[in-house]
């Protein structure tokens, strides 16, 4: 009987493993594989340089030491001021105040607008001519501070950050279920215990919320890893590398100077941060739940 | 009834299938769409080659808006082998990229079949097209490049005409500047169209040595004084002379900026010249405004560009109708309706400029004639430099505007950017 259910099990999770070998495992392989070689398309070369690409990405490559520093200095603000912004939001609505659908909606709509419309929206905004933040300034009689902000390296990184950093709606809506889930006496509780609200806000309910904020971290984190198009749309990585990122340098490297060996080179250093970050993150939340 | 009706149908519909099995389709992936100068004209060639070809051949145009975006999705679909039966190489030095994964279907014996194609080559255009003894490329359009200024600003800030020497130039755009006019238009996007033209003529007219430099293919080293002084010429064009968004910019910002007379000057061909008469880009009675000039120095960029290129191709059917496309896209007709509907110059020497043209556009007789005056030609550094470098280019020209890079670190980068493609 034990047999012929494992029998079932198999055949059900056949397409699945098919689908992740075919889809994951085997360009993941042919990624580590031809990281060892100096990979080009044109013309086509295959030399084997066994860790020579993996050498000199990390002794000599001054491109890509920028560009894990700006992912590094992402994933950190990504997994803590923008998952902070979400968590304070969410604390504020779970009491459920007077309004609270209408801003958790709201606060939503910039998540749900796609990142090309998203990119456009601040390319305008940022634009040196006729771009809201420069025309405010203008306003406020402060014309001096007016900028290039994508383009200028003394602004560029920050004004990319700013593009993603504020809006934590999708971690406010994960957070804010989690909060409405907890049982009310434990609240009531706290209450007749007779703690203020900030405690039991950051006493109470944050903790029990740690699960969903470590998912959220996690999110956040792999996010950054992926971020690409926001990037593209607006400064492609410039000036110079003053907002390139490893995706965006990986495609460069592919695309613009036809080093595919080295491109994927980037592409398994991306893979291993995204498994440290995972497994830092889930053994961090876990430990203090513990 | 229903029968005779039902029996009707299926034959209508096999036919059709029939038909639509035996028509070619020659995806046609494009940058000359939408504001692209060049637009009109490929549209209408589009068009008039469906209609010729109702049934057999039918161009299906895939709109990739901007050239630094169709040169990168050719060489995603180079490196999967998936390339479209025709690409533009254009200014970009596709050729050579796509010769590399021997992806190029040599035209010389369609060519030397046909009287009237091979008339269409002279000895410059069979050298860009033209490797190892085998010919990939057709070109349309000639690459003569000048530059534009407005006549009523250069009149306002007290300006005779277009300068002579670099030392005149720069005082004029000191006079513009001082007369509350941006003297340029200029960008770092997209390869930096603009920005470039004016860097190469700097370098070109700086002796010999950039001279020399400009005629390589490919240059390895921009680490010379020549690059370097031009370099520092450019770094303060944008510091000084151009408009705030010139840094980001685009060539659309760059060429919006002249059209709309807010800048006084921007470098680029006479495909332009259809632009100043278009209500749509520019107000009325702009084309009376502007004048054309060659760069100071008597020189001019006057080199013809690789034209159009026909891939391999599994079926042979598909690469006969795209040789059949390159065919009309660069015949004396095609060249014609280029010249006459949007002044672009032909890169045929055996295509006449005709009186029509002249009539339409002026701007053209008088760039032709500034042209005589042209004692050093070369041609352009995009067409001559690595692929790459034109994304460095990109990159790195806001950091040279901004000061957080020296001529020299730029100069650097360039090479280093060379370098790579070892």
């Amino acid at each position: 009987m034990a047999r012929r259910q494992a029998g079932w099990i198999a055949l059900f999770l056949l397409p699945t493993v098919a689908l992740f070998l075919a889809i994951y495992a085997v360009p993941l392989g042919i990624t580590l594989f031809t990281s060892l070689f100096d990979y080009r398309l044109f013309p086509r070369r295959m030399d084997f340089v066994g860790f020579g690409n993996y050498v000199s990405l990390f002794t000599q490559d001054t491109q890509f030491h920028r560009a894990l520093l700006n992912n590094l200095a992402w994933i950190l603000l990504h997994t803590t001021v923008h998952i902070a912004i979400g968590a304070i939001l969410a604390l504020a609505l779970y009491k459920k105040p007077r309004g609270w659908k209408a801003v958790r909606v709201i606060y939503m709509v910039p998540s749900i607008i796609s990142n090309a419309a998203v990119a456009m929206i601040f390319a305008n905004i940022y634009n040196p001519a006729y771009g809201v933040l420069n025309s405010f300034l203008r306003g406020m009689g402060l014309a001096e501070l007016q900028r290039n902000w994508l383009y200028d390296p003394a602004t560029s990184f920050l004004s990319v950050t700013m593009i993603w950093t504020l809006f934590s709606g999708y971690n406010t809506t994960l957070i804010l279920s989690q909060a409405l889930s907890l049982d009310d006496s434990v609240i009531e509780a706290a209450k007749v215990d007779g703690a203020s609200r900030l405690q039991q806000d950051f006493l109470i309910v944050l903790p029990l919320v740690k699960p969903m904020i470590a998912t959220t971290m996690i999110m956040a984190a792999t996010y950054m890893l992926q971020m690409f198009d926001l990037i593209y749309l607006t400064t492609r990585g410039g000036p110079g590398v003053t907002t390139t990122n490893l995706p965006l340098l990986l495609y460069k490297t592919a695309m613009t100077e036809n080093n595919y060996g080295y491109a994927n080179t980037i592409g398994v250093v991306i893979i291993l941060l995204g498994v440290v970050f995972m497994t830092l993150i889930n053994r961090v939340l876990r430990t203090r739940e513990g | 009834m229903k029968k005779i009706l039902s029996l009707l149908v299926a034959a209508l519909m096999m036919l059709g299938a029939v038909s639509a099995l035996a028509e070619v389709v020659l995806e046609y992936p494009t940058f000359q769409v939408g504001v692209n100068t060049a637009a009109p004209v490929i549209a209408q060639l589009v068009e008039e080659f469906n209609a010729q070809h109702t049934g057999q051949v039918r161009i299906q145009v895939e709109e990739i808006p901007g050239d630094a975006n169709y040169i990168e999705k050719i060489k995603v679909l180079l490196a999967s082998n998936d390339l479209p039966p025709v690409i533009y190489g254009a200014g970009y030095n596709l050729l050579d990229l796509a010769l590399a994964n021997d992806s190029l279907v040599d035209l010389a014996p369609y060519v030397d079949a046909d009287p009237d194609w091979k008339a269409m080559y002279n000895d410059k255009a069979l050298e860009v097209n033209s490797r190892d003894g085998k010919l990939y490329g057709s070109s349309a359009e000639g690459n003569t490049i000048g530059y534009f200024y407005n006549k009523e600003l250069f009149e306002k800030a007290g300006i005779a005409g277009p300068a002579m020497t670099w030392d005149e130039f720069f005082a004029q755009l000191e006079t513009l500047k001082a007369a509350g006019i941006t003297p340029l238009s200029m960008d770092t996007a997209d390869s930096a169209w603009v920005t470039s033209l004016w860097m190469g003529a700097l370098i070109a007219t700086s002796g010999e040595a950039g001279q020399a430099f400009m005629a390589q293919m490919m240059p390895d080293d921009y680490n010379t004084p020549e690059v370097i002084a031009a370099l520092t010429h450019i770094q303060k064009m944008f510091q000084e002379y151009t408009t705030v968004d010139a840094v980001g910019g685009k060539y659309e910002n760059a060429a919006n900026a002249f059209l709309s007379g807010q800048t006084a000057m921007i470098a680029n061909g006479p495909w332009m010249i259809g632009d100043f008469s278009d209500t749509t880009k520019a107000p009325e009675g702009f084309a009376e405004k502007v004048g054309v000039a060659i760069y100071p120095e008597g020189f001019a960029y006057d080199e013809p560009i690789q034209g159009y290129l026909v891939t391999r191709q599994d079926d042979p059917e598909v690469e006969k109708a795209a040789v059949e496309m390159v065919k009309f896209f660069t015949s004396a007709y095609a060249q014609t309706v280029a010249l006459e509907n949007q002044g672009m110059l032909p890169a045929s020497t055996n295509v006449e400029i005709t009186q029509a043209a002249k009539d339409r556009y002026p701007l053209l007789a008088e760039f032709v004639q500034a042209l005589e005056g042209a004692t050093i030609r070369t041609a352009t550094t995009q067409a001559t430099m690595y692929p790459n470098l034109l994304d460095i280019m990109s990159a790195e020209l806001p950091n040279l505007a901004s000061g957080a890079m020296t001529p020299d670190q730029f100069a650097q980068a360039l090479t280093d950017g060379a370098a790579r493609n070892k």
